[in-house]
């Protein structure tokens, strides 16, 4: 690989982790698109390698978040029981799909998140961020479980974190605060990513070269984006990272009709 | 939240930063080395296996705090969690 490729990956390390952090959503889902459209990389090695990007944004702003005692250990080990074995079975079948079932899941996803930011966006438009957190006890164990069975499918699948789906869920029908929810679902993804990442890794569909400068893009970017994320309105990163989906969610809908991705 | 809480949060924040760092750490020098010897993408490829490694290392560590704080419910489910990552991991890395 030639040095501007290198760099251009840390790059979109850095931007992803970064947006990630900041907008509060996972910065993985604008890596594989990327990887897939204009490196050419096969979706099954593009969804590795972003595997090992979600590792590195859930490990680098978790430790903070749990430093900080916004994480609800406790139900996040209990969720991960089911996001686990999601992902392991998510990850063994991923391998029977053809890439451009996968890519087709994808751009669906693509849409689905970038649908689904442009409600957060609308919801956060004007709202004080909360800052103490209400006692609360998590409640519909069964139905949690069984949306972080999913969300862990979903990582093992197509290599994403699944926040979209367990945050409601813990928010709207667990009664965790959404702050606390946000945290417990980052710090889960770490393990959930972990688990398939494993099986993605032993196929050889992780490529080092490719992955080693992403994950210190990441690396970097999510620790900064951490660190000043108290201090930013998230609205009009979010409106940046709305634009950026979309845009790659056109693209592969685009390629796909153009016969792309076999 | 109580003191044991407060505790167990720090060793397990500081368990996910040495493992973040570590493999930082060993990535940045892989790629810096890449350039001088072809050892850098192994070092690299270290830096991604301690990052591997990281997310099973808390568990680990978590099901020890709450074996500690006689929390045997939790230590139960954590260990749960460690048995389908080690299961992910004979499957995957193994073979």
């Amino acid at each position: 690989m030639t040095l501007a490729a290198v760099l251009l990956l840390i790059l979109i390390g850095f931007c992803a982790g970064g947006f990630g952090a900041l907008a509060g959503v996972g910065g993985g889902i604008i890596v594989t698109p990327l990887l897939a459209i204009y490196f050419g990389l096969p979706m099954h090695q593009a969804i590795g390698i972003t595997l090992l990007c979600v590792i590195a944004t859930s490990t680098a702003t978790s430790s903070l978040y749990v430093e900080r005692h916004v994480t609800d250990v406790r139900l996040g080990m209990t969720l991960e029981l089911a996001t686990t074995t999601g992902a392991l079975i998510a990850a063994l079948i991923a391998h029977e799909i053809n890439r451009r079932t996968l890519a087709i899941l994808f751009a669906c996803f693509l849409f689905y998140s970038s649908v689904s930011m442009i409600k957060k966006a609308w919801n956060s438009r004007n709202k004080e961020r909360e800052e103490t957190i209400p006692d609360y006890t998590p409640q519909n164990y069964p139905l949690g479980l069984a949306a972080s069975l999913l969300a862990g499918g979903f990582s093992g699948l197509l290599g994403i974190g699944g926040g979209p789906v367990k945050v409601p869920v813990m928010f709207l029908f667990m009664k965790v605060p959404l702050r606390v929810a946000a945290a417990t679902s980052n710090f889960m993804i770490g393990v959930t990513a972990a688990t398939s990442a494993y099986i993605y890794w032993g196929r050889g569909d992780v490529r080092v070269d490719m992955a080693a400068p992403l994950v210190a893009g990441v690396f970097t970017g999510s620790l900064l984006g951490a660190r000043i994320s108290p201090k930013v309105r998230s609205f009009y990163i979010l409106l940046l990272l709305i634009g950026i989906t979309g845009w790659l969610a056109l693209q592969m809908t685009y390629k796909l009709l153009a016969g792309g991705f076999r | 939240m109580n003191r044991q809480d407060v505790a167990a949060d720090r060793i397990l924040s500081l368990t996910l930063k040495a493992g973040a760092y570590t493999a930082f750490a060993l990535v940045i020098a892989g790629l810096l080395l890449r350039a001088v010897t072809p050892w850098g993408i192994t070092i690299a490829k270290a830096g991604l296996l301690v990052l591997l490694a990281t997310p099973a290392l808390r568990i680990v560590v978590a099901c020890i705090q709450f074996f500690r704080e006689h929390d045997k419910r939790y230590a139960l489910v954590s260990l749960g969690v460690l048995g389908i990552v080690i299961l992910a991991y004979c499957l995957g890395i193994q073979t």
